[in-house]
């Protein structure tokens, strides 16, 4: 089991843990309090429930006077225990436990962060257990209070006690979390690992990046010996002018060499560098987006769509910017202090330490002064997030500003707002140029230290003895001074592009390590033809593996029928064609397509037969012509208009500015909600599916528009099995077969007029009730 | 259902009941302006969220209805108080909190653009990730290294 270290992030992200461990890291990284049930709460549950297993828990972590304590909410087949902490009991615990079958009343109490969970006895109604517990606990809590108010058990699939405690615990923390992070080492490891393809040309890169470090120490030393070799001795008289010319023209052409050079070598480094870091982001975003699409509908409702884009986009930015800059930058500095070092010390020891004693001290002040500005700019930034939270606010509602009249009080609160980010950010510069000028003193306070032993030795001390330091020496150190500062300076920007880097190297990561819910087959079965036939046997679903939303559905839709699905939101309606989608696989019982367990098919053939049409249909940024032929793409001119005519679209395409070229979607022209649904249908008829997936097609449309739709559904669902969702009952007055659904369970069955037979039946009411609201308001 | 003056009774496992002449009723309490007038103007409502009764002033009770009112009240509004922030981290993409409250140590996460909900006397509450509230007493009542965390991450 890996341990935490304060210097490190402390959770699970080591791919070889289990799921399982990866949770429990997390709840001791983040939440401080236990990881599982204790083993001596379990043991003695367990003697007093004649050997029954502990099937699911929660902590109660609050007493009744609201003080912290870790009590243990314990529920087994057929008993359901109390264990709080009891010094005085024989193993410091108190076991309080009752049959699940006394159990009246389950009820939760929700405060603002203290919740209750009482118990109730079914013949008196007397108190049989009251818990109470802070909003950190509700997700553990929620699943066992599900199963009591249920009275149900733990369906077969369940997983573990341990397994589910840690799940729920640990759920919101990854949620908010974009990353179950690791150790920044292990990350770094792995991005370099992106570079693997392009090894060659990295390792031309880091030789040419040494190389140029190298041809960077020539000039200062020639500059020494020009000093020392030529002008000194040409001054003394000692050089002939014809061999100066002679010694300072090879010496320049040094130098020029070594500057050209050096620009050269940069360029190589730059250019591959740059190159490699736009590949590696090219690489990642690939696998990133090719695994997005691999993965199912549950990861994209867990996740902000904002989220997720951020991680396509500007995370793998910002680690071009780290393989590109970073990663060489740090090598290169390492290797110049750690190089430059060294030559200060061989050209001359005295001076030398003058220099590199005061490194360490000058790399804490360096670090300190960040940390400090890092404080003030967060300040600053949550000063900027006000400020832009006035523009959230205000821009969409500008409407309802001007309605209300409100332009000044609003002028004045960005105003005010503004100020203080003015404020706030002079704050951050008042920082940054308090801190650079000091920091530049200090290396100037060592160059002055060296001036001085320099000139002291120069001149042979106050004696004036013979001197022991050359002026060419001294100015080849002094240069070789400047360069060694440069690096001190990367590494303390690095430590910050590190972090930032590391971050969106998790951020992506995380996405990749995710696994598709499904099982995908690797070689899929490919019904040629799909004929239509859906059977449902015994399906089972639950999403948080607790609660059932799907409770043994069992129905057959022949080829060519029309199956209605009619109950109240929350009834599984949606789930239930979200498992026709295949987006979600049953926890049990069985789909088959044709008689082909669902399972076994090959998705993306199976999809193309497969046509949706939603209660709020989604249209890409693009013309009308693109989303038409979305699935499609050799559809005809004829093809598309024939479609639109067939789904009532054809007409109010044309009146719109640019016909089937108008842009549409996200930044486009504003199309009506029953626009957008007679598209989606015209793009379902060009689809052609077998199997017709209908999700309230017309639930939000008035009544001419809501006749159009139907024309245009009427003729798509010939020939084809439709299996449609309707909050208008009207809409399924026809179909074959109407399914009721009521909490997870066909409750009716039959065709309209067999279910309008039901004395007092679910659908009969719905059908009056609607029926008389529709007379009421089409008046 | 408004009643004026409704007769409430608190059992021993700590629900609140209105008393009728047909029934008790269990109800739990929501403060209508927990955060600006909290005692007051307070809903009580049953287990499927209907309303029972809305009490204007709990004073215009009986006394042993607003006793009772009084301690569900209490329990409902509990927060957890901060005393002391020991340090505030970056752990990706959160922010981890150590801190000390009224109840003991505590450790919890907000998100990195932490939202702040500033109170009339100058304190301040944080809603940590799971939706536990944290309350802030204003800036002056702490000590120095709390205040400078403060200063950074919350005022």
């Amino acid at each position: 089991m890996p341990t935490t270290s304060p210097f490190s992030p402390p959770t699970g992200f080591d791919p070889k843990l289990s799921p399982l461990d990866r949770d429990r890291a997390l709840i001791r990284g983040f939440l401080d309090q236990p990881d599982r049930l204790p083993d001596e709460v379990r043991r003695l549950a367990e003697a007093e429930w004649d050997g029954d297993p502990v099937q699911l828990y929660a902590l109660a972590d609050l007493t009744a006077e609201l003080t912290f304590t870790s009590s243990w909410i314990l529920l087994g087949p057929r008993r359901v225990a109390v264990a709080t902490p009891d010094p005085e009991a024989p193993q410091g615990w108190r076991i309080e436990s009752f049959d699940r079958e006394t159990i009246g009343e389950v009820t939760e109490s929700r405060g603002l962060s203290a919740n209750v969970l009482r118990i109730r006895r079914t013949d008196d109604g007397d108190t049989l257990a009251t818990v109470r517990y802070t909003s950190r606990q509700r997700p553990a809590m929620g699943n066992l209070i599900y199963l009591l108010q249920e009275r149900t058990a733990l369906p077969s699939t369940a997983e573990g006690a341990d397994e589910t405690y840690a799940a729920a615990m640990t759920s919101e923390i990854k949620d908010a979390q974009a990353t179950v992070a690791g150790h920044q080492m292990a990350v770094v490891w792995r991005l370099i690992g992106y570079l693997k393809p392009y090894r060659a040309k990295v390792a031309l890169g880091i030789v040419a990046g040494l190389l140029m470090t190298l041809v960077s120490l020539a000039p200062p030393w020639l500059t020494g010996a020009l000093i020392d070799k030529v002008l000194r001795p040409f001054e003394a008289g000692t050089l002939a002018h014809r061999e100066a010319w002679r010694m300072s023209a090879w010496i320049l052409a040094g130098v020029l060499g070594a500057y050209a050079l050096r620009t050269v070598l940069a360029w190589i480094r730059m250019r591959i560098m740059a190159f490699i870091g736009e590949w590696v982001a090219r690489d990642l975003r690939n696998d990133l987006y090719e695994h997005l699409q691999r993965l199912s509908i549950s990861f994209f409702s867990k996740r902000q769509t904002g989220s997720i884009i951020t991680r396509v986009s500007s995370d793998t930015d910002r680690l071009w910017d780290f393989v590109a800059f970073g990663m060489v930058e740090v090598s290169l500095s390492a290797f110049m202090v750690v190089g430059l070092g060294a030559i200060l010390l061989w050209m001359d020891w005295r001076l030398g330490l003058l220099v590199i004693v005061p490194v360490p001290f000058l790399l804490w002040y360096i670090r300190r002064c960040g940390r400090i500005i890092h404080g003030i700019f967060l300040r600053g930034w949550r000063k900027w997030a006000d400020l832009t939270g006035v523009l959230a606010d205000t821009i969409p509602g500008i409407r309802v500003v001007k309605a209300f009249h409100q332009e000044d009080h609003e002028k004045a609160r960005f105003k005010e707002r503004n100020r203080i980010v003015v404020d706030e950010f002079n704050r951050v510069h008042g920082a940054w140029t308090n801190f650079q000028p000091i920091q530049l003193l200090l290396m100037h306070l060592v160059a002055v230290a060296v001036w001085t032993a320099a000139v002291w030795r120069m001149l042979g001390g106050m004696e004036g003895a013979a001197p022991t330091l050359t002026t060419g020496e001294f100015v080849a150190f002094l240069l070789y001074l400047g360069m060694f500062f440069m690096p001190i300076e990367v590494f303390s920007r690095m430590t910050w592009m590190l972090n930032r880097s590391v971050s969106s190297a998790h951020r992506v990561f995380e996405i990749l390590d995710t696994e598709p819910a499904s099982r995908i087959p690797a070689r899929g079965i490919r019904l040629e033809p799909v004929k239509g036939r859906v059977a449902f046997e015994n399906v089972r679903f639950t999403y948080d593996g607790v609660r059932p939303v799907l409770k043994g559905i069992s129905f057959v839709a022949e080829p060519g029928q029309m199956i209605g699905l009619v109950g109240p939101s929350g009834s599984g309606k949606t789930t239930l064609m979200n498992l026709i989608a295949r987006f979600y696989d049953p926890t049990d019982g069985s789909i088959t397509i044709d008689g082909t367990p669902l399972a076994d098919l090959d998705v993306g053939h199976y999809r193309r037969q497969l046509g949706m049409v939603m209660q709020d249909p989604f249209l890409f940024h693009g013309t009308i012509l693109d989303n038409l032929r979305y699935g499609l793409p050799e559809a005809t001119p004829g093809q598309i208009i024939e479609a639109a005519r067939a789904a009532s679209a054809h007409d109010f395409i044309c009146r719109l500015p640019h016909a089937y070229e108008t842009i549409v979607g996200e930044r486009g022209h504003t199309l009506s909600g029953g626009e957008r649904q007679r598209i989606a249908i015209a793009r379902a008829i060009l689809h052609d599916p077998r199997i017709l997936l209908l999700d309230e097609a017309t639930s939000s449309v008035d009544t001419e528009t809501e006749r159009s739709i139907q024309n245009a559904l009427a003729r798509l669902v010939q020939g084809r099995t439709t299996i449609a969702i309707a909050h208008r009952l009207s809409t399924v007055t026809r179909a074959d077969l109407i399914l009721v659904l009521k909490e997870g369970r066909i409750v009716e069955t039959g065709r309209h007029d067999d279910l309008m037979a039901i004395e007092d039946g679910v659908y009969r009411n719905l059908y009056r009730m609607q029926s008389e609201l529709h007379q009421m308001y089409a008046v | 259902m408004t009643s004026p003056t409704p007769h409430l009774r608190r059992s021993a496992d700590g629900q609140l009941f209105v008393e009728t002449p047909e029934a008790e009723i269990p109800v739990s309490v929501r403060p209508c302006f927990p955060w600006t007038d909290p005692q007051r103007h307070v809903s009580l409502r049953d287990a499927e969220g209907v309303e029972v009764a809305l009490v204007e002033d709990p004073a215009a009770l009986a006394p042993e209805s607003a006793a009772a009112l009084r301690t569900a009240l209490a329990e409902a509004g509990f927060l957890l108080e901060i005393t002391r922030i020991e340090s505030v981290e970056k752990r990706f993409e959160l922010r981890d909190w150590s801190v000390e409250t009224r109840q003991g140590p505590r450790r919890f996460q907000t998100p990195l653009d932490l939202h702040v909900h500033p109170l009339a006397d100058g304190g301040h509450l944080i809603r940590d990730i799971t939706g536990d509230l944290y309350l802030l007493r204003p800036a002056d009542r702490y000590d120095p290294r709390t205040r400078k965390l403060l200063w950074t991450f919350v005022e």
